[in-house]
């Protein structure tokens, strides 16, 4: 084999390493890059002015905000940091599983501090627009 | 101060205004609140939902624009995903 087709083949070596990781090195620094739009950065600057420093932390290490339950004094609301359903929380289990999205994107923190305001001021509301899944486990 | 903030893919927009310039009346913060009675009316057209934050009070759904609220937030229609 000669010297160049060596140098080729490692080339393509290289490039097929590449192509492969890729998607993983996105999936890893995507909420870093996310986090970098000015969009996000609004957002967040909304969220933490509307957090107490326990629900930042909460949020941050958790991954999830926790709104207690206006109306039912043992159920709590868990809000994820990004999206997905928002979880019921009775008596320390998972009854139910909601789905409520705007209508329009919005930026992840701006999603969570709507879910929050919708819970703390408008909750039946909420309930009502929500489509819920049982949790049967 | 009196502070408007409507989410949207942006992050959310703002307007705010001086309630004692307005009280004085100051054609800027007259001009700002007048913006802002806009947006929110506009917004709430669209089915948005508006919420009244003041510093150490639950937050509070309102129908109607508020200028002496410290802050209002606006945000869109949600619907069962």
């Amino acid at each position: 084999m000669t010297l160049i087709t060596q140098q080729v083949l490692t080339t393509l070596g290289w490039i097929v390493l590449a192509l492969a990781i890729s998607p993983m090195v996105w999936l890893i620094f995507q909420p870093y890059f996310k986090s970098l739009s000015p969009a996000e950065r609004r957002a967040n600057g909304l969220l933490h002015d509307l957090l107490t420093p326990e629900q930042c932390r909460q949020l941050v290490w958790r991954g999830y905000l926790e709104v207690p339950s206006p109306s039912t004094a043992q159920r709590v609301y868990r809000v994820p940091r990004t999206r997905g359903y928002v979880q019921v929380i009775e008596n320390g289990r998972a009854v139910m599983r909601l789905c409520v999205q705007p209508v329009e994107r919005l930026p992840d923190a701006d999603v969570v501090v709507l879910h929050k305001l919708m819970i703390e001021a408008n909750e039946e509301h909420y309930l009502q627009r929500a489509n819920k899944y049982l949790c049967t486990d | 101060m009196g502070m408007l903030r409507v989410m949207s893919r942006r992050g959310d927009d703002r307007v705010t205004w001086d309630e004692q310039k307005l009280q004085e009346g100051d054609p800027e913060a007259t001009a700002a609140i007048r913006e802002a009675e806009r947006i929110f009316a506009q917004e709430r057209a669209k089915g948005a939902t508006a919420f009244r934050l003041d510093p150490g009070k639950p937050a509070q759904r309102i129908e109607d624009f508020d200028q002496t609220a410290e802050q209002i937030v606006l945000v869109p229609r949600v619907v069962g995903g």
